[in-house]
């Protein structure tokens, strides 16, 4: 199995580092190996892309070319890492004027983009290199019964034209990989919506009022949880249930688990060796159903 | 009253990103699918942007403007650009408004201390003390260290620092 370059995102690495510990658990389970790497920040698509992008793809190059020079492609546990990332690296391969112009711009510290590498989201990389059979092969604690609303997230597979992976509007891999658990995926009006997060970096209300449509929507379709795949998905949906108690007296407490979070379970790690009591809606009393606490 | 400005529409077409601006035939699918469109009744509204764009409404996009959720209430969710019709790169385009808005000084708070953070860490989230800790007792390996030297020269060539030193003057004089 080809062997990446690590790409955890500081979100991950630097806030809420359980979740690559889960990852890092599932990844030794199934043999995928990777190293670590002193990259800078991705950067940010939706933040630091929107102050300069000359900035942001100078930054995203240069980290493409610390993986190149290791001779690794990059595998990410973040959907906003992966965007940045892949974009600048399919822009930079594809368009000779913009590849020379910010090759002029790293050139001034010691660098060159070469083009040599590929991008690829943990969702990829599981489908791909591992496949679903051998991860159903890894499963000793089943989530038989378990309805998931499986949530991708906005920068995952869109734009297309670039992400060219999985299908954009409907897409299929994350609801496989719940299922490879025995859990369910439940059909949910407002699978496609984005979490709300971005807006949320202007104004709380609209945030909140997209969170809102999300979850309400997958607790009509009786989700016993969200399973997600991009740390700012996680932090907005897990982090401000509390808000929306607020802002529209309801209660939520509806457990967000990483995909990589749930597959550990289903691997046999248990509540506490994953730290789930960080959570802000914790999942414990869904787990212990599963005997996974 | 909005002056139309021919220069200020071209700034946008002759940009790479933006060469999609022109395809756009008004038909409003980006309003219909924009999730922030709905929950804001239309307030935010990414067909009438590109529309002022077309136009070279400057004033109507940045800012100071009556509007002035206007660009930053765009969620980039990526949905518009994927169900355009004519395949106009909408949040493309809002990239180019976004990066001339915060020249302007306007853009909402949270992104040029994010920049700013960058800048300085290397990173958007710096390591903090209680999370090294946490990281070390979860048995996770140190975080690489980041060559900040290295990245603040890099966004030295890039432009970034003038950009954020000039927005840190404006603000001194404001103070003043």
């Amino acid at each position: 199995m080809e062997a990446y370059d690590l790409f955890p995102g500081c979100v991950i690495q630097n806030r809420i580092p359980y979740i690559e510990d889960s990852a890092r658990k599932v990844f030794d389970k199934l043999g995928i190996k990777t190293s670590d790497a002193p990259f800078g920040c991705c950067p940010d698509p939706v933040g630091f892309n929107a102050v300069h992008h000359k900035s942001w793809t100078a930054m995203s190059a240069r980290n493409l070319t610390i993986a190149e020079n290791d001779g690794r492609s990059i595998a990410s546990l973040c959907n906003g890492c992966t965007q940045t990332l892949k974009a600048v690296n399919v822009e930079l391969k594809q368009n000779e004027e913009e590849r020379a112009s910010i090759n002029a711009i790293l050139t001034k510290i010691g660098r060159e983009f070469k083009g040599t590498i590929s991008v690829k989201h943990f969702v990829q990389v599981l489908i791909e290199d591992v496949g679903i059979e051998k991860i159903k092969e890894a499963i000793t604690t089943p989530f038989t019964g378990l309805k998931v609303a499986c949530h991708t997230g906005c920068h995952y597979a869109r734009p297309s034209h670039i992400m060219q992976w999985d299908d954009p509007m409907e897409p299929k891999c994350l609801r496989e990989l719940v299922e490879a658990t025995g859990a369910t995926a439940v059909d949910y009006d407002e699978e496609v919506l984005c979490c709300g997060a971005g807006v949320g970096n202007t104004e709380e209300e609209p945030a909140m009022q997209i969170l809102k449509q999300k979850l309400d929507s997958a607790l009509e379709a009786k989700a016993d949880c969200f399973v997600v795949i991009c740390p700012a998905c996680f932090q907005q949906m897990d982090g401000n249930q509390r808000i929306l108690k607020k802002m529209f007296e309801k209660d939520y407490n509806i457990p967000i688990l990483y995909l990589t979070e749930l597959f550990a379970l289903a691997m046999g790690y248990k509540y506490d060796d994953l730290n789930l009591k960080l959570h802000r809606a914790r999942p414990q009393a869904l787990l212990e159903k599963y005997n996974a606490v | 009253m909005a002056v139309i400005d021919f220069e200020f529409r071209n700034s946008i077409i002759q940009k790479d990103l933006g060469n999609t601006l022109s395809y756009c035939y008004q038909c409003g699918t980006c309003s219909g699918v924009c999730p922030v469109a709905q929950v804001t009744k239309g307030r935010y509204n990414p067909r009438k942007l590109i529309l002022n764009s077309l136009l070279g409404l400057k004033e109507n996009l940045l800012l100071g403007a009556e509007n002035n959720f206007n660009i930053w209430g765009c969620t980039v969710c990526d949905t518009c650009d994927e169900m355009c019709p004519q395949n106009v790169e909408l949040t493309e385009i809002f990239t180019i408004l976004k990066n001339m808005s915060v020249k302007k000084g306007e853009a909402p708070d949270y992104y040029t201390t994010q920049a700013k953070f960058i800048l300085e860490h290397g990173k958007a989230i710096p390591l903090a003390p209680a999370i090294e800790r946490r990281r070390e007792q979860m048995g996770l390996p140190k975080t690489p260290k980041v060559d900040k030297k290295e990245i603040r020269a890099l966004l030295k060539e890039t432009g970034l620092v003038k950009i954020i030193g000039s927005l840190e003057e404006e603000k001194k004089e404001g103070v003043k």
